[in-house]
């Protein structure tokens, strides 16, 4: 009765609807066999890129291809309710933490066609489920310490090479200079994960069918030690992420900020915010220093993948489009738009970043990339209130190591066991 | 003595409330390294840049377009169901009524940030996705149980007598109601109107599910779109802040001027 | 210009004046029967409130029953798992803890809420012309700004290394201000929390208040002063018992909307630090929606209206027993 009522609702909606909405005759704008859509996430794609290969994708298969820039907030309730939509969204750029929970919810395609392309080994681990393939590396990225030229300079302090080095650098700045040797808020917990991979941990480990927080290790305290020990040169609250305030447009411009632990973009955000006002910057960067000098430091190794819904309007475009975005032509081309500021998806690209670069950096320490747990669940833990990052807060503020941790793994264990 | 205690404190008063508003607006003229400071910064040369940031943004005039589609029609919709509604349930008597209060005021508990996956999937197996329509049947029955609410009160308040007399002049209930009553609810549906709009204007979790595609968004949509992980524009977001808050300012100078109007009637005071 | 911008949700029953009609009570309220008229005219509203309230809050009822995650709403299946989703809530000492501080949060809110927006109407009420649109602007547009900004700007008013609130500290000379963190504990977010609703729900009440004061006769006004009454008993003798509904109504409002806040507690803190700010609504978000358990999400949301309504239960009576009063 009700869902008659509904549906009665329904048709006056389709006829009374004005052209305003998008779903005119052909059922939604991805639903039609001439136009394909696209979801890419805001600041992935370099904007030339996006339009030069639709246009070429255009020319050859005479279809419309809609990109539709997707905002971050609220993304994933967009995208898990676009997935279970016919033919709303054709292909989507999915971050790779996440790629292994949207594909066993059987929502991607399978792209056993791509197998064979020369991928990125590294990247192609987040990708797939039991060998099944169901997105295609798209790009990674990581992070590098980024320091300021001039400070370091004055205080005398040299490029490290190795953790110890490293402390000794920022020890030198504090004695010499006014700066703030590091900026490091209290939560930047894939840092923290880093050195928690350089000490052999992880943030969970399989246990049984399902998996298990694995902090309250010697591994884990281990990582999380040698995180306090650079925090303690921070002025940064114990509280808060890297986020939130931006470190990179928001703090490092508006401090005396002698070094700090950041991506790409945000290297770049932070000049672009100090020249605005008036200044210039003076960055150098190297990669994070591993525990001896032979052995750079794990860095998270972020990215994204482009996948292919499984209710697409139009699979077969839809698998022709990423095959031409992911090509060696196009994914070449997608790597020189970014000024090599990205790690390629393919190994027959190449970067080649100039000397001195951030890029130079971050390709440098991407072979001891690492990933937190690819599992269904792994999204659940990041959702705030992050464990592990109440963790870390409780930790640098004294509490006990091992009974906070204990307490993190727990909530880890119950959130990435859910689906 | 007495009146300048009594401006002392609305003056008080006031800066307290107008303080984060103002935060609001002057923020949306700092250039961006002003925006964050050890120091606030309270003098500064206005930039207009963040304005253009803001309404630079591809289809910014669509989402303009929807959002007073949506707004005004929900609102006008709840003002006409609930006016048939609150009539029945003030002047008349039938069985049932006082089980339609009791479903009204449940009617306004009812948790719609919980229901926003629900509602998604009714519309989804509905194919009213993407749709102006079911955006504004959604915020329509969310003004509706504070518009029936609220001129129910105002319906009662008026004498009885008025209609009966207006009655007796050879009008039939219809227009009783119409000549003389309606005239008499224009607090009661300026209160409404300025509540469903503000309601309806803001709603972002609603329409950020259910209207995927870019011509269907409204402009909460757009306001949270200076926010990324790639840094905040703090300026264009209380920019785009402050041009989404001055509509309902004028709403609201618009409405207080005919309610001025409306009691200045009188009768309500019987 | 006087400014009346939303009238009293209920406004008072109308005083007469000192010209009434010859002492005579009036006929009796009473209603006549009108046959099918009455279900005609409410007919839209019920057909829209079930069709699309209805509808969703007997689907929420359903899917509290089932394991109702991102798999089942992608691929579109149903898998019922009977009163798990209640067992587990009821089972997390969370919910308690979030039950118990929900209740404190609320009704420390709505008292601030209604004393202060009480003070603020009669405040309007007294105020001359000039100065009354002044802080009717002020509040107004207080009510207007919208969430996203208000959060925004009061986590920047906030904030521990840039905030406004620590520099006026420092510089009206208050030692440890320098990197002070209002978000440190659970009590002092909640309590910042509550300055920004508080902020931002005084205005509803206040300008409610002031325009249902508007309808009071200024006779009555003229004759208690005569008499020589206090201003404090003239508003507990006579404008209490004619504003009660008002106040009823608006109780009633500014309890479900406490109760049910969640953008301002989460976008605050997150329900930090550790877990300490978590209310009813950020608990529900964060075990259910903010994971995509939505089956635990509805679960929860299902409890949270019998706790309301149970709790609001003397109210409905109160409200009925009026109706019925009327009637």
């Amino acid at each position: 009765m009700k869902r008659k009522l509904i549906a009665a609702i329904g048709v006056a909606a389709m006829t009374a609807t004005v052209a305003a909405c998008g779903s005119g005759d052909d059922g939604g704008s991805g639903g039609s066999s001439d136009s394909i859509t696209v979801w890419l996430m805001d600041g992935s794609a370099p904007e030339p890129w996006v339009e030069e290969l639709s246009a070429a994708f255009e020319a050859e298969h005479d279809v419309e291809v809609n990109v539709e820039i997707q905002q971050w907030d609220g993304i994933q309730d967009r995208v898990i309710t676009a997935l279970s939509e016919d033919g709303t969204v054709d292909v989507l750029e999915i971050g790779n933490t996440h790629t292994v929970g949207y594909a066993n919810t059987g929502g991607l395609a399978d792209l056993a066609d791509f197998a064979d392309e020369p991928w990125n080994a590294p990247m192609l681990e987040s990708t797939r489920v039991d060998d099944t393939l169901y997105a295609v590396p798209w790009y990674g990225a990581n992070r590098v310490v980024i320091y300021d030229k001039g400070i370091w300079e004055e205080a005398g302090a040299e490029v490290p090479t190795t953790r110890d080095e490293w402390i000794t650098a920022l020890e030198t700045i504090q004695e010499n200079t006014d700066a703030e040797p590091i900026y490091l808020p209290g939560q930047s917990y894939y840092v923290m994960g880093g050195f928690v991979a350089d000490a052999g941990g992880t943030f969970a480990v399989e246990e049984g069918d399902g998996w298990a927080g694995s902090l309250a290790t010697p591994e884990g305290q281990a990582g999380m030690e040698f995180y306090a020990e650079l925090q303690a040169f921070s002025n940064a609250p114990t509280d808060i992420d890297e986020a939130e305030p931006q470190q990179s447009t928001d703090v490092v411009p508006n401090g005396n900020v002698a070094s700090w632990i950041g991506l790409g973009w945000e290297a770049a955000g932070a000049i672009a915010a100090i020249e605005e006002q008036g200044g210039e910057a003076d960055f150098g960067y190297f990669p994070v220093p591993g525990e001896t000098a032979d052995q750079l430091g794990h860095v998270f190794l972020g990215g994204s993948n482009l996948a292919v819904s499984g209710r697409a309007g139009n699979s077969e475009l839809a698998n022709e489009w990423l095959r031409m975005a992911t090509s060696q032509e196009w994914a070449q081309k997608f790597v020189d738009a970014n000024n090599g500021g990205v790690v390629p998806n393919r190994t027959d690209v190449t970067a080649s970043p100039e000397p001195g670069s951030f890029a130079e950096a971050m390709v440098a320490s991407a072979d001891v990339g690492y990933l937190p747990p690819l599992t269904t669940g792994w999204a659940n833990v990041e959702t705030l209130p992050n464990p592990i990052k109440e963790l870390m807060t409780q930790a640098l503020n004294g509490d006990d190591y091992q009974s906070a941790a204990e307490e993190a793994d727990a909530e880890i264990t119950e959130r990435i066991n859910r689906e | 003595m007495r009146k300048l205690w009594l401006n002392g404190t609305a003056l008080v008063v006031s800066v307290l409330f107008i303080f984060p508003v103002y935060w609001m607006f002057s923020t949306s003229f700092k250039s961006n390294s002003q925006v964050l400071t050890k120091d606030p910064v309270f003098f500064f040369t206005p930039t207009f840049e963040h304005y253009s940031t803001a309404t630079g943004v591809e289809l910014f005039w669509t989402y303009v377009a929807n959002s007073f589609v949506v707004t005004v029609g929900a609102v006008l919709l709840a003002l006409v169901v609930a006016l048939a509604a609150s009539f029945a349930i003030a002047r008349m008597e039938f069985k049932g009524r006082r089980g339609m209060v009791l479903a009204v005021m449940m009617a306004q508990m009812a948790p719609w940030e919980i229901l926003i996956i629900v509602v998604y999937l009714n519309a989804r197996d509905a194919e009213m996705l993407n749709s102006l329509l079911t955006l504004t049947l959604i915020y329509f029955v969310m003004a509706l149980p504070f518009a029936i609410w609220t001129l129910r009160g105002f319906i009662a308040a008026v004498p009885k007598e008025l209609e009966e007399s207006a009655m007796i002049d050879g009008c039939n209930r219809a227009q009783a109601f119409l000549r003389v009553i309606f005239p008499l609810l224009a607090p009661g549906l300026m209160a409404t109107s300025l509540f469903g709009f503000i309601a309806a204007w803001n709603e972002y979790a609603m329409v950020l599910v259910l209207n995927k595609s870019p011509e269907a968004a409204t402009l909460p949509l757009w306001l949270t779109q200076f926010q990324t992980n790639f840094g905040n524009d703090w300026g264009a977001t209380m920019a785009a802040s402050s041009m989404f808050t001055i509509p309902v300012l004028i709403v609201f100078v618009l409405l207080q001027r005919r309610v001025t109007g409306g009691l200045s009637a009188g009768a309500v005071k019987g | 210009m006087t400014v009346h911008i939303e009238e009293a949700p209920a406004p008072p029953p109308p005083v007469r004046g000192a010209g009434g009609q010859d002492g005579d009570r009036r006929p009796p309220r009473r209603r006549v029967p009108s046959g099918l008229v009455p279900y005609l005219l409410l007919a839209p509203a019920v057909i829209a409130i079930l069709a699309v309230l209805g509808y969703a809050l007997a689907r929420n009822v359903l899917i509290s029953f089932q394991e109702f995650g991102r798999k089942q709403l992608i691929s579109r299946t149903t898998e019922w798992t009977g009163i798990e989703n209640y067992r587990a809530v009821l089972e997390n000492e969370r919910f308690w803890d979030s039950v118990f501080r929900t209740f404190v949060f609320m009704a420390v809110n709505v008292v601030l809420i209604m004393v202060l927006g009480t003070l603020l109407g009669l405040l309007l009420n007294a105020l001359g012309k000039k100065m009354r649109l002044v802080l009717a602007i002020s509040l107004v547009a207080a009510w207007a700004m919208p969430v996203i900004a208000t959060t925004t700007v009061f986590r920047w008013l906030f904030d521990t290394q840039f905030g406004v609130a620590n520099w006026l500290m420092r510089t009206l000379g208050f030692e440890g201000y320098d990197q002070h963190n209002w978000f440190g504990s659970g009590f002092s977010t909640l309590a910042i929390v509550t300055v920004l609703i508080v902020w931002t729900s005084v205005p509803f009440v206040a300008i409610n208040l002031y325009a249902g004061l508007t309808t009071v006769s200024g006779e009555i006004w003229e004759a208690a002063r005569m008499d020589g009454a206090s201003a404090a008993r003239i508003f507990w003798s006579i404008l209490l018992p004619i504003m009660r509904p008002f106040f009823m109504i608006t109780t009633f409002l500014e309890i479900i909307w406490v109760f049910k806040a969640f953008a301002q507690i989460y976008a605050m803190n997150g329900g930090g630090p550790n877990r300490e700010s978590e209310t009813l609504p950020v608990m529900a978000y964060v075990e259910g929606m903010g994971q995509n358990q939505y089956g635990m999400a509805a679960a929860i949301s299902v409890l949270t209206l019998v706790i309301l309504l149970v709790a609001m239960s003397f109210y409905f009576r109160l409200i009925l027993k009026q109706e019925k009063e009327n009637s």
